[in-house]
């Protein structure tokens, strides 16, 4: 056998603790399990206990004699037992003392070997079912639980929910998950040990909870916890005390709070992990609620759900089938006197052969947050870049159309030349398409963003900064991000004219864009009220109910003839 | 010279005994061997005429441990009652078990 073969856990003999000091059986243990184990021998308990200290973690079992001189076995066993460093190990006690073995196997012991022996084979049969059998136990130990909390992990706490559904068919059961609101900021604040030591503290009082009321728990994730106990109505209460003594020592502050979900009275009749899952939705609806840190499960939440896991299975299909269709709203240039038209944006719809038309409101989040936003947003690119090509061609217009890009898209590192390959197929120039990138993917990895930007402005495309001022961006990025457009959030627009009209903040922006020279552009105007301050207020370009509607393909070809016909309201390269 | 042979004849239940040392002839009779060295030395009869009761039975309780192992019947017999009345702290004259061990003893010493 070469030296690696040998290298397995299989090939090492266990260990084994002959706490005996009697030579006579000292011999004859060693010629019965001497073959099969590594046999250390401790003559007293005084000794036994060092080498337990010293060699716990390389021991596999311990054989005890309980008539020793000096310190009792029965004080050994006691001893090893009550630490729990070592009480997972397996003793075996060996007496002639037959009353002995209840008080034995009470403590702990896992097994008797009366006195005399039994013949060596049937000993040692005996020790290797029971190391055996340790070693199971050990690894359900170690698997079952998590190393951290001592609370079960989630693959063995779904495992025992659905025994207590057994036992307890009809008693009527909370389905709870609950985590630490923004924990990444705990451990970076106070550091990792800080961090573990509240998980610790919060499982400590979840366990708390459940030997009294019942229940189980288990840590489902790095700050997420699972409960599933009988059916309560005082939420509250329960989020308090799995919040007692969270406290970060020697920071002076509390602001470690938890938030919780509750499905309660779960329906027994779906999947325990489902019902979880269900959990976990309504824990996401109080997410940031300081004051309403308890969220509930409703059927609107499985309505929703529903509906999304309709979307995403339907996703290949509605691209393959263009159910995807392009609006344009258009937007116009406000400097001179007359307003023109400058250029549209391209906005998605999702014509559902089921469901009619979807909101882009219903399904663009959910494509955010599971990645299919970017293969839309590359059918949305490439559908307008067919649209500004047929215009050209068909109606001689060149129309600048400016389309979304999602944050996920500037990771992408084919971007820059996926772009190029559109601008090329449909014949276009770079300008002709202007690329809105929200602000607040600025703000993440903003170097290589920004690079990412730069390289598609230097090959000709227009970048226009969308939602700005929504509060994510640094007024400094401003001189360095390579922006020909800063499109104001709609909800400043919104807010200003709403009730008691307040624009200074509108104002300040804009002049702050001017500052930079870049040009300003104001979304979802609709009255005359706001197209007059903002024209007043310096914004060049404006869009919006107050001009238009979005408009599918065919509408907006007519909306850009009837333009053409007034001349004077377009002021575009028309013909090429 | 100790032999399986001999101690069968001397009554001892050889089987029983081998069977508790993986059936190794060599590793018995060392061990009848040392007991019958510790059964000689008189530690049982000095326990026993210290008066002290406890030292009496741990003495007569380790001995009768050994010889049960090694299934040395002829001595167990005697050594087993005399632990028994000793654990029992039962009082007594237990002179004629002892003479008996210690009769038993010799004649395996001899063998």
């Amino acid at each position: 056998m070469n030296e690696n073969n040998s290298f397995r856990i299989s090939e090492e003999k266990r260990r084994v603790l002959l706490i005996e000091d009697d030579i006579i059986c000292q011999e004859m243990m060693k010629a019965s399990i001497g073959d099969t184990y590594d046999v250390i021998v401790a003559t007293s308990g005084e000794e036994a206990t060092g080498i337990i200290r010293a060699q716990h973690d390389t021991l596999s079992m311990i054989l005890l004699d309980l008539n020793l001189p000096g310190i009792k076995g029965i004080d050994v066993l006691k001893s090893i037992k009550s630490d729990p460093e070592f009480s997972h190990l397996p003793v075996i006690v060996m007496t002639s003392d037959n009353e002995a073995e209840v008080e034995c196997l009470t403590l702990g012991a896992i097994d008797f070997i009366p006195k005399p022996y039994p013949a060596s084979k049937v000993i040692l049969a005996r020790i290797l079912r029971t190391v055996e059998l340790s070693e199971d136990r050990e690894t359900l130990r170690l698997t079952e639980r998590d190393q951290l909390t001592g609370l079960y992990n989630k693959d063995f706490f779904f495992r025992y929910a659905a025994q207590l559904d057994l036992y307890h068919k009809d008693a009527p059961t909370d389905a709870i998950v609950f985590d630490v609101n923004h924990f990444h900021t705990i451990n970076d604040r106070y550091g990792k040990a800080a961090g573990n030591e509240i998980l610790k503290r919060i499982a400590d009082n979840a366990i708390a909870y459940v030997s009294e009321a019942g229940g189980i728990v288990c840590r489902s994730g790095a700050d997420t916890f699972m409960l599933y106990c009988r059916h309560i109505d005082d939420y509250e209460a329960l989020l308090a005390r799995l919040s007692a003594n969270l406290d970060v020592e020697g920071s002076g502050e509390n602001h470690v709070r938890l938030r919780m979900g509750v499905y309660l009275d779960a329906d027994k009749s779906i999947d325990i992990e489902r019902r979880f899952d269900r959990a976990k939705m309504a824990a996401d609806t109080a997410r940031d609620h300081l004051t309403a840190p308890v969220g509930f499960f409703d059927h609107s939440m499985r309505e929703a759900e529903i509906l999304e896991e309709q979307l995403i299975d339907d996703f290949s299909t509605a691209i393959r089938e263009k159910q995807f269709v392009i609006y344009y709203q258009p937007k116009f240039n406000v400097k001179n006197d007359k307003p023109y038209l400058t250029s549209a944006e391209a906005l998605v719809r999702w014509k559902h052969p089921k469901l009619g038309m979807v909101s882009p409101g219903t399904f663009i989040p959910l494509f955010e947050k599971n990645g299919l936003i970017q293969k839309l947003d590359y059918y949305v690119w490439s559908e307008t870049a067919c649209h500004i090509k047929d215009w050209k061609e068909r109606l001689g217009v060149s129309l600048p159309v400016s389309v979304n890009v999602s944050r996920i898209d500037l990771y992408d590192p084919d971007l820059t030349e996926k772009f190029l390959q559109i601008a090329k197929t449909g014949g276009l120039d770079p300008q002709d398409l202007l690329l809105e990138i929200t602000e607040s993917a600025y703000t993440e990895k903003t170097d290589q963003i920004i690079t990412t930007v730069k390289n598609l402005r230097d090959l000709g495309f227009r970048i226009e900064m969308d939602d700005f001022g929504s509060g994510y961006s640094s007024l400094s990025m401003l001189s360095t991000m390579p922006i020909d457009a800063l499109k104001l959030d709609i909800q400043f627009i919104r807010s200003a004219f709403k009730g008691q009209k307040d624009t200074r903040l509108l104002e300040a922006m804009i002049g702050l864009a001017k500052s930079f020279e870049v040009p300003t552009i104001a979304e979802g105007v609709e009255t005359d009220e706001q197209y007059s301050y903002l024209k007043a207020m310096g914004c060049d370009i404006i869009q919006g109910y107050y001009f238009s509607r979005p408009l599918p393909v065919d509408e907006f070809e007519k909306y850009i003839v009837l333009k053409l016909k007034s001349e004077d309201d377009l002021c575009l390269p028309l013909k090429n | 010279m100790l032999t399986i042979e001999k101690l069968k004849v001397y009554g001892a239940d050889t089987a029983k005994g081998l069977s508790r040392c993986a059936n190794n002839e060599a590793l018995y009779l060392r061990l009848v061997d040392i007991t019958v060295r510790e059964l000689s030395s008189g530690s049982l009869g000095e326990a026993l005429a210290s008066g002290d009761p406890e030292r009496a039975f741990e003495a007569a309780h380790k001995l009768k441990g050994s010889v049960s192992n090694l299934a040395l019947t002829p001595i167990e017999i005697p050594l087993s009652e005399l632990t028994e009345l000793l654990r029992s702290r039962t009082p007594g004259d237990h002179t004629a078990l002892y003479d008996e061990i210690v009769r038993k003893t010799n004649e395996l010493a001899s063998l």
